[in-house]
């Protein structure tokens, strides 16, 4: 050995069983470092999953009951083959789409044959999820399957409106000379901080049925009204516009509707705050080379800043999307019972089983369900839009 | 000259309003920021109104109350046991930060700054877990707090379960896998020489944690504290199941449970409400730069 290690002459003094002895004592340190926390979270995070898969195995009421299989989960969707075809259709849908992406960037000619052909795709996707979904309807669970499409329009009904304001907010207080900065985004990022109770309780008397209410003396306003919102087990489309749609088209309640228009308001300020720290980090150079290549602002917004945004808008997105899968204390407030169970989203509707109902091991069947959801479109959502994310 | 045409057309475009000199642009711009400010306050007004009303103004609805009856807040503080819901929620904030404190900044430290085997593993399970939905965990969590899974540690006078007891209130929160991963991206910064000169002079891990990490992660401390004080303090799926008595039931569950039983009694409600939101807007306005800007790197980062 002619070089020596010039950072660390002196260990090469040490034998090497005490060079061996610091290493394992630096492993062992870590791990006692970690052991606290990693208890905690094994024992209250980790564990439950392992234990509620378990649980919804067994004809657990209070007490645990006969181990019965799959019974839970069959009792729930219905039949396996129907939830099979069911996501099928939603499998043909994601083809349709990733078809139309691939040819997006080629001719003219081939442009339009990818797009007739994934819409038929998707259009054959549509009908089999409906196949699939009747089947499922048969013998399953009503209260379960139902709350699939109430937290599906809980989540698209609120999460693009308001990323939407948000960013418009930000873009606006992101302006150069706007004064008070600081007070509009303290302002907005109050019903964020505010305990959701708290101001979930306040909603459900703005939300009220009486012709007195805030909600409806602002529709009042307008010459609207007045409105039953949280009361209203009524589709949205069909109080506001008189349609009547069939099945899943109608759209959500109106009761439904005012506990999105709840979400959009606690989560504006979160996403604004966000945004702003995003619009931050785009480097002013580019701006100011668009503007010499004369481009104007909206160019500039529609070319600079929604790409170099696009990581801030996938994380928020998929941040809200998650988040509102999971939600559960607001619309459990803001439940009442005229509205007839319209609002059971997926987690509350668990919660009924569990609490109200008494029934463990099926409650922890369908929450396994929802895992399995949540994960899958996370999943999907990360490999179709993660890609299209322009990381500057 | 260049500049001078350019100041001409920005004079030009800039048409000023004679009073507030405000170009029209930025006239419609604060237009629409202050309506947003107004929706995000409304409900806020509108709660602090309610609960300053009459039983009868609160079911005609006025805007506001002819004389602020501030007796709702003496009657909500103490005949509707509020204050009692306030200090339990202040003692379980207060017990699930002393913990969450002590295991994320330790297993920060470790994740950030000692090799051990595993670790790039053991943390990205550990990120997992913030997927999870409480939906899962709530029911196999209920079974073990009452102590039907494994054994709880606690008093005699408890029977093995800790139903309507602290731990199960603060216990399970006391570590969590934002909290750990905040810490570590800070303590990852902290320059290497800071280690070498703290191992030169015969410090373990330990004591540089403490000595000198510590007293300069005052940032990403104060940012784990505020949200885990928030996160305590409105709590409410998880304190609902594990409260079936008013001995630790927070203030969110009373809240619900003065809904539930007293009923129609709004004026109470919002001034409950209010009692409710003070802490957080005090920690808020404290805290609120930091805040914000905690928020929206650890955001950015995630």
């Amino acid at each position: 050995m002619s070089t020596i290690n010039p950072v660390h002459p002196p260990l090469r003094k040490f034998p090497r069983k005490f060079i061996r002895w610091i290493t394992i004592r630096e492993h062992l340190t870590g791990y006692l470092f970690i052991l606290p926390a990693v208890v905690i979270i094994s024992l209250f995070g980790f564990f439950p999953i392992g234990y509620a898969f378990y649980m919804s195995l067994y004809n657990w009421r209070v007490k645990q009951g006969p181990f019965i299989g799959d019974d839970n989960y069959v009792k729930a969707i219905g039949s396996w083959q129907g939830a099979a075809i069911f996501t099928g259709g939603f499998m043909l849908f994601l083809l349709a789409y990733l078809l139309w992406q691939k040819f997006s960037a080629e001719s003219q000619v081939k442009r339009i044959i990818a797009g007739v052909v994934s819409l038929a795709i998707a259009g054959g996707g549509l009908w089999v999820v409906e196949q699939g979904w009747e089947q499922m309807a048969v013998k399953g669970d009503k209260a379960f399957l139902n709350s699939l499409p109430i937290t599906l329009y809980y989540s698209l009904g609120s999460v693009p409106i308001e990323l939407a304001i948000a960013l418009g907010l930000a873009f606006l207080l992101f302006q150069k000379n706007i004064r008070a900065k600081e007070l509009f985004r303290m302002i907005y990022f109050l019903p964020y901080i505010t305990p959701v109770v708290a101001t979930a309780l306040v909603f459900r008397t703005i939300f009220n049925q009486r012709n007195t209410s805030l909600a409806n003396q602002v529709m009042g306003l307008f010459n609207m009204g007045p409105f039953k919102w949280l009361f209203e087990p009524k589709a949205f489309n069909q109080v506001f516009l008189g349609l009547q749609l069939p099945g899943f088209w109608n759209g959500p309640s109106m009761a439904l509707t005012s506990i999105m228009i709840f979400g959009v308001w606690t989560f504006v300020g979160y996403n604004t705050v966000i945004f702003l720290a995003g619009l931050g980090s785009i480097s002013r150079e580019y701006y100011e080379a668009a503007e010499i290549d004369g481009a104007n602002k909206w160019q500039s917004f529609r070319h600079i800043t929604l790409p170099l945004l696009s990581p801030v808008t996938f994380y928020l997105a998929l941040v809200a999307f998650i988040g509102t899968f999971k939600a559960f204390n607001h619309i459990y407030v803001m439940r009442v019972p005229s509205a007839q169970g319209t609002v059971n989203v997926a987690s509350v509707s668990i919660f009924d089983t569990f609490y109200k109902a008494n029934q463990y091991g099926y409650a922890a069947a369908q929450a396994i369900l929802l895992f399995a959801i949540i994960m899958g479109l996370t999943l999907v959502q990360n490999k179709v839009f993660g890609k299209k994310v322009f990381y500057g | 000259m260049d500049n001078v045409t350019n100041e001409k057309t920005r004079i030009r475009r800039e048409f000023r309003l004679p009073l507030l000199r405000i170009p029209w642009g930025q006239a419609v711009i604060y237009l629409i920021l202050t309506g947003g400010a107004i929706v995000a306050m409304l409900p806020f007004l509108w709660m602090l109104s309610t609960s300053l009303m009459t039983l009868g103004e609160t079911i005609l609805r006025q805007t506001l109350p002819k004389t602020p009856q501030f007796i709702n807040y003496v009657e909500a503080w103490n005949e509707a046991k509020f204050y009692k819901y306030f200090v339990n929620s202040v003692i379980i904030a207060a017990v699930t930060l002393a913990g969450l404190l002590t295991t994320s900044i330790l297993a920060g430290y470790a994740f950030a700054r000692i090799h051990f085997f595993g670790r790039d593993v053991l943390f990205a399970l550990l990120l997992s877990t913030m997927m999870i939905p409480e939906s899962v965990t709530m029911i196999p969590n209920f079974l073990m707090v009452r102590g039907a899974v494994v054994p709880l540690p606690g008093l005699v006078e408890w029977k093995g379960s800790w139903l309507n007891q602290l731990p199960a209130l603060t216990v399970p929160f006391m570590a969590n896998a934002f909290s750990i991963f905040l810490l570590r991206q800070f303590f990852v910064t902290i320059p290497d020489e800071l280690w070498d000169a703290a191992r030169i002079d015969g410090a373990g891990h330990l004591r540089f944690l403490l000595q000198i990490v510590l007293p300069i992660s005052k940032a990403p401390v104060m940012t784990v504290t505020i949200f885990s004080f928030i996160g305590s303090w409105n709590a409410f799926l998880w304190p609902l199941l594990v409260t079936t008595n008013d001995r630790w039931r927070p203030l969110m569950v009373g809240l619900w449970t003065f809904v539930s039983e007293a009923g129609a009694e709004t004026q109470l409600l919002m001034a409950g409400a209010v009692i409710a939101l003070v802490p957080v807007l005090i920690l808020y306005f404290l805290t609120q730069k930091h805040f914000t800007e905690g928020i929206a790197t650890t955001g950015l980062k995630g």
